[in-house]
């Protein structure tokens, strides 16, 4: 394989990676309006969750991503309980929802930083786990970040499929259009509601699972991670599972390119550079519905 | 008098002396400092630095307390959480010397945080004695409260330098981090390299937050230098690693500078890490002193201390109760103490000259089996360097 498309490929794969972390705040922001910014906290309660199974119980990781959706996902029902059910509920439109939701995110967000804090100490951890390079056509990558670009590219595939051809999807998109008129046609929103969020926070704490794998973790991984995941749902058009797999690739290619022709210490200049064309020419994102 | 009234009186005596000398004793010396437990820098300062403030004032006190000129006084430690933020950690130190009128101050973590507050120690007049603040534009605001414990940048890259001359290393290919540490490691490699005529056949810097090295590493790979060295801190040395192994690039010589000392870089990465090279200064088969230090270290914290920072941090607290003793806690006495005198520490001897250690040589260490082993100079060696590397495992 040419220098060209190892480039690419390396690219591709670091984006695999940012659409995975954005995927979970793309079901919560995206389709709920409810601004979780302290969606990279919940990917970090992954990855430590993870990790501990790994180096205390010697439980494989891989093995243990679904425990950890499962946990995830019931910790999202717990603080949307707590925290999101009652905006969600006063709240008289998404503008409002979006605003609200920020501030109590906000809060959320020192809260659990700080219990990681208290629970795991502020410790740099990792572990290795599938470090082995793996060869395809001549160029070698890092087998747990192929996976982690695997894994992007099937959930978002997968979450396509479900919100486009499944009852279940249509019912969550008539929700997101007009939580009423979805009650009226007998959708139960009171279920619907928390369980879309709560996949949400499960989708994070398996992003956070995969990227233990790749990246050694600390309780204040959490906020670049946020950063990324708005700047990608952003680019790829809010909501849309399409655009947020291909905000993530975009701006690892970009990136990917960018370091060979200029120099790495500009990655910042061109990601933000790529966004700012993207949302000039196509200001709802690139997938926008 | 009969005999036993008399023994009466005198236990009664007695009695009144051990109370007087009770509330006779000093009020306790209070030591304040600003540090990192939250936020992105709580990663290194929770394992180079306040550890071993933790167990210095444990240790001292459990001895009956700190010397201040033979007479014994408890230490309080008052700590506060910076947050990781250069402004806490201004305001934190501001309110300790004006508003908590603390005895003295032990420094807060990394270079930046201690460059913020220089300008409030010359102006109030505390000591300082830091650990884990490198580069010689600290030095060159000349405070005369300053004291650097850590090896300047130009001191470790000479010593690499030399290590690489030694093995008649010629090509050479490095990145750094673009931000105030790396561009000043990377100068003084620059210098260092041209001295022994070794040539730089690539350089690139990249920025903090990096998650893909990849591209940089194809082209380092490319080139097929003798030497690789990675001017980077912990996140990206850890990817530096990784992404290296992933794409077999195995030059004679792999260095990655911050980082590489920790535990848990070893931790993490396995068996990735034997014959990699980096920043160290001792571990404990540098002397029983060291010894010691890393096992009542791990009976305290059940964790290792750094194979770098963690020990001058120890030295720190060492060189200020050997000159508490000497001096009491008069600062501007204490200061002129550790300026003239010379100390014995877990590290070796120290003595400053205008504000850095100059006794600590430039160290170049090296993972064998689960050690990060000194391998330069050879009068601090703990082991033979492994030379070629072996490849990635």
């Amino acid at each position: 394989m040419g220098f060209w498309l190892e480039l690419a490929a390396s690219g591709l794969i670091t984006g695999g990676i940012y659409a995975v972390v954005a995927m979970g705040l793309n079901l919560q922001y995206g389709l709920m309006r409810i601004m979780n910014i302290s969606h990279g906290e919940f990917l970090m309660v992954g990855a430590y969750l993870t990790w501990w199974a790994q180096t205390i119980l010697q439980v494989n990781p891989l093995v243990f991503l679904p425990v950890v959706a499962l946990m995830l996902f019931v910790l999202g029902l717990l603080v949307y309980r707590l925290c999101f059910r009652p905006i969600a509920r006063t709240a008289a439109n998404a503008e409002v929802v979006e605003a609200r939701s920020l501030l109590v995110a906000f809060g959320l967000m020192f809260i659990v930083q700080n219990l990681a804090y208290l629970v795991w100490g502020a410790d740099l951890r990792g572990y290795t786990f599938l470090s082995d390079s793996v060869e395809i056509g001549g160029a070698r990558f890092g087998a747990n970040r192929l996976l982690v670009f695997g894994f992007a590219l099937a959930a978002s595939l997968a979450l396509l499929a479900a919100l486009k051809f499944t009852l279940f999807g249509k019912a969550v998109r008539a929700m997101m259009q007009s939580p009423t008129g979805a009650q009226l046609v007998g959708i139960d929103t009171a279920v619907l509601h928390p369980a879309v969020f709560g996949a949400g926070i499960a989708l994070a704490g398996v992003a956070g699972a995969l990227l233990s794998m790749v990246y050694e973790i600390s309780p204040s991984m959490g906020e670049p991670y946020t950063v990324t995941a708005l700047i990608v749902i952003t680019l790829g058009g809010l909501g849309s599972a399409g655009g947020c797999l291909a905000g993530g690739l975009l701006l690892g290619l970009v990136e990917a390119f960018g370091m060979h022709f200029t120099s790495p210490s500009l990655k910042m200049l061109l990601s933000y550079g790529v966004f700012i064309l993207v949302l000039l020419a196509r200001p709802r994102g690139l997938f926008a519905r | 008098m009969s005999l036993s009234l008399r023994w009466k009186a005198l236990a009664v005596a007695l009695l009144v002396a051990a109370g007087a000398n009770a509330f006779a004793q000093d009020a306790p010396v209070r030591i304040g400092y600003a540090i990192a437990r939250t936020g992105p820098w709580a990663t290194g300062a929770q394992v180079s630095q306040e550890p071993n403030y933790i167990m210095w004032a444990d240790q001292v006190n459990a001895a009956g307390g700190l010397n201040v000129k033979g007479k014994k006084r408890k230490v309080e430690l008052v700590g506060y959480d910076d947050r990781s933020e250069t402004e806490t950690v201004v305001r934190t130190y501001e309110k300790l010397m004006t508003s908590d009128k603390v005895d003295l101050i032990l420094p807060p973590w990394g270079t930046g945080a201690n460059f913020a507050v220089l300008p409030l120690i010359t102006k109030h007049g505390y000591p300082m004695l830091a650990p884990t603040a490198t580069g010689r534009k600290l030095l060159q605001l000349k405070s005369p409260y300053f004291f650097a414990l850590l090896q300047q940048p130009d001191v470790m890259m000479d010593a690499l330098a030399e290590y690489l001359a030694a093995r008649s290393t010629k090509t050479v290919a490095f990145i750094h981090v673009d931000e105030l540490f790396g561009l000043e490691q990377a100068s003084a490699l620059e210098a260092s390299l041209k001295e022994k005529k070794i040539q730089i056949v690539a350089k690139k810097s990249y920025p903090m937050g990096v998650k893909d090295l990849q591209p940089v590493l194809n082209e380092m790979k490319s080139l097929n230098p003798d030497a690789f060295v990675s001017l980077s801190y912990p996140p990206d040395t850890f990817l530096v690693t990784g992404q290296s192994k992933a794409i077999a690039f195995n030059p004679k010589v792999f260095y990655a500078a911050v980082g590489t000392a920790f535990p848990v870089y070893r931790d993490k990465m396995g068996a990735m890490v034997e014959g990699v090279m980096g920043l160290g200064t001792w571990n404990p088969k540098s002397s029983p002193a060291a010894k010691a230090y890393f096992d009542a270290h791990v009976a305290k914290f059940k964790k290792e201390p750094d194979r770098w920072a963690s020990a001058h941090a120890w030295a720190g607290l060492q060189i200020l109760q050997q000159a508490v003793e000497k001096a009491g806690v008069d600062r501007k006495a204490v200061r002129d103490y550790i300026a003239a005198n010379e100390f014995d520490t877990v590290i070796g001897k120290i003595r400053f000259k205008g504000g850095e250690n100059i006794s600590t040589p430039g160290v170049v260490s090296q993972w064998q089996s689960g050690e990060f082993e000194v391998v330069w100079p050879p009068q601090r060696s703990t082991s033979a360097s492994l030379y070629p590397k072996p490849a990635f495992k």
